[in-house]
């Protein structure tokens, strides 16, 4: 008997949805549920140990926030450090990539050093830099010591830890954004430049008028990804400066994460989290409204 | 003559530029260079020439007394266990979940999913902190604090990898499919025989990222886990430096352990590596 079209396409969905399911069920349980929660949470002053005697608070978690000089010191501390990593971090990747597209020496192994941070993870690049920065033992401040009276405390300096962090920064995840200039690079076709030459047109000139345009989409991605990534940073200062010196390196979700786990504020934290959450779909949207244009 | 002149005069900024372009390069080359070389040379140098005031890039002495110390003083090969562990469990779970869906999203048809692919599409917005509260509470209630699982699990909701398989199965022609339906295979046949096959390379690219990121993951398992014997590398790293302040080798060398097998993945498999992080770059 051949079966009906109702049954095949009855059939179909069926598969459908089980093929689908797995990952819908860690989809729902691990994100979508916890999503919801967090602005419930939000709501309430949470009772970690017994959520039943939590009391509900309304929206003074939110307005608690706006109050504190503590959260307004780590949203200018976040932004501090997305200013000094992105714009640096895509110009320096975008010469590289520039100067690697040239017919250099040993440019596969040039590529292979500037990406290879990149994999390591942040609790490795964070020990390595402090470190090599230390005043007691480090190599930087004994070289600096011939030349100065008095080499810096790099990361014990509530004016120099946040660049230092941005510099380490820019040192760990420099490669990601180089490898996609670098293809983007690639992928613009010699011949405009060829027609360019013809024009007339100086290194400069093309530079301004083929590479940059050309390459456009992909510079507008990695400011995005990379403002997206560097409003979020954690790591670095959990383990180079434990938020200090002076909480001059306490960021968005480093406090976020002291507000949880060290205060046990979970309703607070919550807000924290949805508020930022907030500020970084408002960023995006102007980011993608103004930079990213014509893409996707 | 003054033609030849011009040309050499030409020749010679364009050699200066070329030697300009490689000091360039090379002179950033060697700052990233620089720390590897000095974390590996404190790790086999003895302790006191590490803290003398003096310091050597090039190890003085030689000794492998930091790692031994390590592997008998410190819980760093549990915590590979427990890093591998978590890498390979969720790669596999990622592997297997996010290929079915997307390809239940590309060669089946069934109403709805349309909608469903917007969703996820969309949680590419949500950044990992905003569910950290709530995710936690989450796990406790699952009984999943200090247990490996409890860092697994959520990494699997991670929509990076349906997103990019859905592009590529979407570019599969369909008369893949046709034809073997007309051999009389199942919808199931269909996904292990014809589309996964097709798809190892992006299979395996997906499978390197995912690896990579869970070895690497930081801010969920110092949340997730409490118990040092659960710890991942990442975790532990910090413990150790902050229990061994003045054996900075000791540390290195918990820092090359940590770093080498990801290394040498990477210095095996860089052009695919390269060419996923390049290819998120290209679709995103």
């Amino acid at each position: 008997m051949v079966p009906s079209i109702d049954a095949l396409n009855r059939r179909e969905t069926i598969d459908g949805v089980l093929f689908a399911l797995p990952y819908l069920l860690f989809f729902c349980l691990f994100l979508l549920y916890p999503l919801l929660e967090g602005l419930y949470m939000s709501l309430f002053e949470w009772n970690p140990l017994v959520p039943a005697n939590s009391t509900f608070v309304g929206l003074s978690n939110y307005t608690r926030m706006v109050q504190d000089p503590a959260f307004w010191n780590a949203l200018m501390n976040t932004i501090y450090f997305v200013v000094l990593t992105v714009p640096l971090m895509v110009i320096l990747s975008l010469a590289l990539a520039l100067g690697v597209n040239r017919e250099v020496l040993g440019r596969r192994y040039l590529r292979t050093i500037y990406f290879s941070p990149y994999i390591l993870t942040v609790s490795i690049v964070g020990i390595v830099w402090s470190l090599f920065l230390t005043t007691e033992f480090g190599p930087m401040n004994y070289v600096l010591g011939f030349v100065m009276e008095q080499p810096p405390n790099w990361l014990g300096d509530p004016l120099l830890a946040m660049p230092v962090l941005a510099f380490v920064t820019n040192w760990w995840l420099l490669g990601f954004n180089f490898v996609i200039l670098l293809a983007a690079r690639q992928n613009v076709p010699e011949r405009l430049y060829e027609a360019a030459r013809l024009d007339g047109a100086g290194t400069w000139r093309s530079f301004c008028d083929v590479t940059l345009p050309q390459m456009r989409n992909a510079i507008a991605f990695v400011v995005i990804i990379q403002f997206i990534q560097q409003f979020q940073v954690f790591g670095q200062p959990y383990v180079m400066t434990d938020g200090g010196p002076n909480n001059t390196t306490t960021t968005l979700v480093f406090y976020l994460y002291d507000a949880a786990f060290s205060q046990q504020q979970f309703g607070y934290a919550a807000a924290v989290g949805y508020l930022l959450f907030a500020i970084l779909v408002a960023v995006s949207y102007v980011n993608y409204r103004y930079i990213g244009g014509d893409g996707t | 003559m003054s033609e030849s002149l011009l040309n050499s005069s030409r020749f010679d900024t364009d050699r200066l530029q070329r030697y300009a372009i490689h000091a360039g390069l090379y002179g950033v080359a060697i700052l990233f260079v620089l720390p590897y070389i000095y974390m590996v040379s404190l790790s086999v140098q003895p302790t006191e020439f590490a803290i003398s005031s003096v310091p050597h890039l090039i190890p003085p002495a030689f000794t492998l007394s930091h790692y031994s110390d390590l592997l008998t003083d410190s819980l760093i090969v549990q915590w590979v266990i427990n890093t591998f562990i978590v890498a390979t469990v969720a790669t596999i779970l990622v592997l297997v979940v996010d290929s079915m869906i997307a390809f239940s999203l590309t060669r089946l048809r069934w109403p709805g999913q349309s909608i469903l692919l917007s969703i996820i599409v969309a949680s590419f917005m949500v950044p990992f902190y905003v569910n950290l509260v709530p995710l936690f509470t989450l796990v406790a209630d699952l009984g999943l604090v200090s247990d490996l699982l409890g860092v697994i699990l959520p990494a699997v909701a991670n929509p990076l990898g349906v997103f990019l398989l859905y592009q590529f199965f979407r570019d599969i022609p369909e008369e893949y499919d046709e034809a073997a339906r007309i051999d009389g295979f199942s919808t199931f046949q269909i996904y292990s025989r014809i589309i996964l096959p097709i798809s190892k390379p992006i299979l395996s690219a997906l499978a390197i990222f995912v690896f990579v990121f869970n070895w690497n993951q930081f801010i969920w398992p110092v949340v997730v886990l409490q118990d040092q014997a659960t710890f991942t590398l990442p975790l532990g790293l910090v413990v150790l430096r902050d229990t061994f302040t003045f054996q900075p080798g000791l540390t290195m060398a918990s820092g090359v352990i940590a770093g080498l097998p990801l290394f040498v993945l990477f210095l095996l498999l860089q052009d695919r590596i390269i060419q996923a992080v390049q290819f998120q770059g290209t679709t995103g």
